[in-house]
């Protein structure tokens, strides 16, 4: 899995940047600081994505396309988000 | 002594045809009106003006803003005045003739939502004279290195004053 190109993480840096004034979120990191995560934070998926794909059973790991196995961890993660439970 | 020449505000603002801050009220602080200036792209408010008469000291504009989020890093605005004199060769309807950006920054409050003031000093002031139609255009250089904080900027007025 490659990383996002670096106008996909500029945009994704500013979409979050909305949202964390829409939600007034506050936020002690500055501009570069918060880039500087969020790049880690798409490296890691890159990474890791091996890793995933290995833990998923044998039948969702052969059956899913890897834009479905993207949309299990991202709906696993956003409802994680919205309980609380990260 | 400082003089108030102008206060300018939120619901005076007119605005370009793209790149311009978002009005946005913030109902818990009892529907209080702002611009949200963008920290990822540059925009730009305008307001309009008759040039106070006897005007003869160093202008600068008062800033006044909070931040949405961030507590952390600085804001930079950009300040351009456009003056009108009555028979200028300007055609209005064709284009604009702002002067050079006038340029301040300053680090946020430590807590979002509590106010600060950015200085900006008219230095470039379009020849500014008495009785001439006037424009201040208001911009977040949001891409300049110096403008480090992290989401909205938002404008909650402004004060021109002559020094």
């Amino acid at each position: 899995m490659a990383d996002m190109t670096t106008v996909q993480r500029a945009q994704t840096h500013a979409e979050l940047m909305r949202e964390f004034s829409d939600s007034r979120t506050s936020c002690s990191l500055t501009k570069l600081q918060l880039r500087a995560a969020l790049d880690a934070a798409d490296t890691w998926v890159s990474a890791n994505a091996a890793a995933f794909n290995t833990a998923l059973p044998v039948a969702a790991r052969t059956a899913l396309s890897a834009t479905d196995k993207a949309k299990l961890l991202m709906f696993v993660v956003a409802k994680r988000f919205k309980v609380g439970a990260v | 002594m400082a003089t108030t020449r102008k206060e300018f505000f939120p619901d005076g603002a007119h605005f370009p045809t793209a790149n311009f801050p978002a009005q946005v009220v913030l109902a818990s602080g009892g529907n209080r009106l702002t611009l949200a200036y963008d920290a990822a792209v540059d925009e730009t408010a305008y307001w309009s003006m008759i040039a106070p008469q006897g005007v003869t000291g160093a202008l600068s504009l008062k800033v006044h803003y909070c931040m949405a989020s961030a507590t952390t890093g600085a804001v930079y605005f950009q300040a351009q005045v456009e003056a009108i004199t009555p028979a200028d060769a300007t055609d209005l309807d064709a284009g604009t003739s702002f002067d050079t950006a006038n340029s301040g920054n300053g680090t946020v409050p430590a807590t979002a939502g509590y106010e600060q003031v950015i200085s900006i000093t008219l230095t470039a002031k379009d020849n500014w004279t008495d009785g001439d139609l006037i424009r201040i255009a208001l911009s977040r250089d949001a891409d300049n290195a110096s403008d480090t904080a992290t989401g909205d900027a938002l404008f909650l007025a402004a004060e021109l004053q002559e020094a």
